[in-house]
């Protein structure tokens, strides 16, 4: 019996249609349970997520008319009304398993290699097996998929390093300070990246963070979210000392921190490291503190080029993933039942999104 | 085979190990490197023979001269490497420590330094080489740290996008360790030197006579104990210490050959 999926994404429709579809974790195994009862399916998983929805499962045949009629009974599940095209991809095997590797290994996600999907996918698995809406074939589907995903993380640059600003600063910190247990982060400026930076450092264990805004009141809102101290706007240079790493992103038409001004509050600092990080536009930090021993000053722009070539580095590694994972679903699908596996006969159109 | 021919090939080898880090350096150090871990690990088998033929023709271990002692040093450096080797994430230390290897073994080779030991030689003149050895052990092992410093603190301060996909450590722990090793040589040589005056007395009757090798060496107390003051007492670190680290090394690998040979008082 083979294992087909289908489902939509980011990739095949926008959200309006995807977010019809989802569903929740509660009323997943009824679903499933129902496509059993109607003998459309003998096993069956649904992943559904933000970006997509997704159904795995072990049909009796991989026709076309048995993919098209599971898409409709979701349709119908869901109460969707409009006439479905191209949202829809509908895999038989052995695309399904590849499919599923893909989704493991974070190849087919809007942020590449991102990890969170095989947390959800396991979940999604987890939460068949308790309702025995698995068997055997989708069981070692999803566990070699699991397998895959882990080789392919430890093996291959697919998931290493950071494609956002936040967690490139975190990497900067990581490669400039021994610990950041014992850190202390300042924010200048309560900005939506310089929030998302000191929480990113936050995860990684900083000790304090001081927040610092022209509207004292937004830097308590903001201070009082990160667990942080609020101070005046005009009192950060006081508190400069003992502070390791600043966020700025002030909207300052000038420079508020520049080469003297530096200098005077690096006095007494004993070549102890400080990381700048000027997310700001316009720039906050004027690029000569640079040249200053002990500081380092990254602007957005350093980020930016720190996560698109991560990215590169990522999108690099997908034709050497992609090429792992044709050999383990055929692999699976030789242990299963053979020539299938060598010479898969595409009862469908495999619909690419 | 010589023992002499086996440590060629042993330094030849931690040679052929430093040109492949040159690559290493190039790429920033991106992969855990097997090739250079390979080299050094083949070459280490010569390195053990050299000692093993040297050992047995003398009956004892081989610390009696200059080159059996620089021999045996090389030796403990590159064990602790191949051990720490082991995880594949921190071999890239080979590439820093080859090039001090590949020095290392190139100034042990000077004939002049594998003179027959005088049996007659104290027991504090042994002890007295043998701290001495071991400072310069720690300060070639702090002088590789601080090279991986400023390899690391370069790229960060140009902002090359390598730094963060390489394996180094942060340039923090990398200082700590340069700093940690030049406080551990320091405490040796001063044991060391500290017993000159004994060995002098014992065997010119003065506890002090002028001799190049005794002057190079106070200058190399003063050396390093200058770079460990700025260091405890002025909070100097970063670039310059690292430099200084480096410096002060690369001052004793290239000077110490020529005031050994030119000191009356080591000769003997």
């Amino acid at each position: 019996m083979p294992i087909v999926a289908i489902g939509l994404s980011h990739r095949s429709c926008p959200v309006d249609i995807r977010e019809k579809f989802a569903f929740s974790d509660a009323e997943i195994p009824a679903v499933l349970d129902d496509l059993r009862k109607r003998g459309l399916v003998s096993e069956a998983v649904i992943l559904s997520t933000c970006n997509r929805v997704e159904l795995y499962a072990v049909t009796a045949t991989a026709d076309r008319g048995t993919l098209e009629q599971l898409r409709n009974q979701l349709a119908e599940t869901r109460s969707f009304q409009q006439n479905l095209g191209d949202e829809f991809y509908l895999y038989p095997e052995p695309h399904s398993l590849e499919h599923l590797f893909k989704v493991a290994c974070g190849l087919d996600s809007m942020v590449l290699g991102e990890t969170e999907i095989l947390g959800q996918l396991k979940k999604a698995y987890d939460l068949a097996l308790q309702h025995k809406l698995t068997g055997g074939r989708l069981n070692k589907a999803f566990q070699r998929a699991f397998n895959v995903a882990k080789h392919l993380r430890t093996s291959t640059n697919i998931q290493r390093g950071s494609i956002s600003v936040g967690s490139a600063a975190v990497e900067l910190a990581e490669k400039i300070f021994s610990t950041l247990a014992d850190r202390h982060v300042m924010v200048l400026g309560a900005g939506d990246t310089s929030e998302k930076t000191a929480r990113a450092l936050l995860s990684r264990g900083v000790k304090s963070i001081l927040v610092s805004n022209r509207s004292y009141d937004r830097a308590a809102a903001l201070a009082s979210e990160l667990g942080g101290r609020a101070i005046t706007f005009d009192d950060w240079f006081q508190e400069f000392h003992q502070i390791d790493i600043v966020i700025s992103s002030t909207s300052a038409p000038h420079y508020i921190l520049d080469k003297p001004k530096l200098q005077q509050l690096l006095k007494g600092r004993k070549s102890r490291p400080l990381l700048l990080i000027d997310i700001a536009v316009p720039r906050d930090i004027d690029p000569d503190v640079n040249l200053l021993e002990s500081v380092y000053l990254y602007n957005i722009d350093d980020l930016q080029a720190i996560a698109e070539n991560y990215l590169q580095q990522r999108r690099q590694e997908i034709s050497k993933c992609e090429a792992f994972i044709r050999e383990k679903a055929q692999a699976l699908l030789a242990a299963a039942g053979g020539a299938l596996a060598f010479q898969p006969k595409l009862s469908v159109e495999v619909s690419q999104a | 085979m010589t023992d002499r021919q086996w440590f060629l090939i042993a330094v030849l080898g931690y040679g052929l190990s430093m040109l492949h880090s040159i690559f290493l350096w190039r790429k920033g150090f991106r992969t855990a490197d097997k090739i250079s871990y390979a080299v050094i690990a083949l070459s280490f088998i010569a390195h053990t023979t050299a000692m093993g033929v040297r050992g047995f023709s003398l009956s004892r271990c081989p610390v009696n001269n200059l080159f059996e002692a620089m021999m045996f040093i090389m030796w403990t450096l590159v064990a602790a490497y191949l051990v720490i080797g082991l995880i594949p994430k921190l071999r890239f230390i080979g590439a820093f420590a080859s090039p001090a290897l590949l020095a290392m073994g190139v100034f042990a080779l000077m004939p002049a330094l594998d003179h027959t030991p005088n049996p007659d030689v104290p027991r504090l003149a042994a002890l007295h080489a043998a701290f001495i050895l071991l400072a310069y052990g720690a300060f070639g092992l702090g002088s590789v740290a601080a090279a991986m410093y400023l390899t690391e603190e370069h790229d960060l301060k140009v902002r090359k996008t390598r730094t963060i996909l390489s394996l180094l450590p942060p340039i923090q722990r990398l200082e700590f360790v340069a700093t940690r090793m030049l406080f551990i040589g320091f405490a040796f040589l001063t044991v060391g030197l500290a017993m000159a005056p004994f060995l002098m007395k014992d065997r010119y009757g003065v506890f002090f006579k002028s001799d190049p090798k005794i002057t190079w060496s106070v200058f190399v107390w003063l050396l390093y104990g200058g770079l460990i003051s700025m260091r405890s007492w002025f909070g100097q670190g970063g670039r310059k210490f690292a430099w200084g680290a480096v410096g002060g090394f690369s001052f004793v690998l290239l000077t110490f050959w020529g005031v050994n040979l030119l000191s009356k008082a080591h000769q003997s």
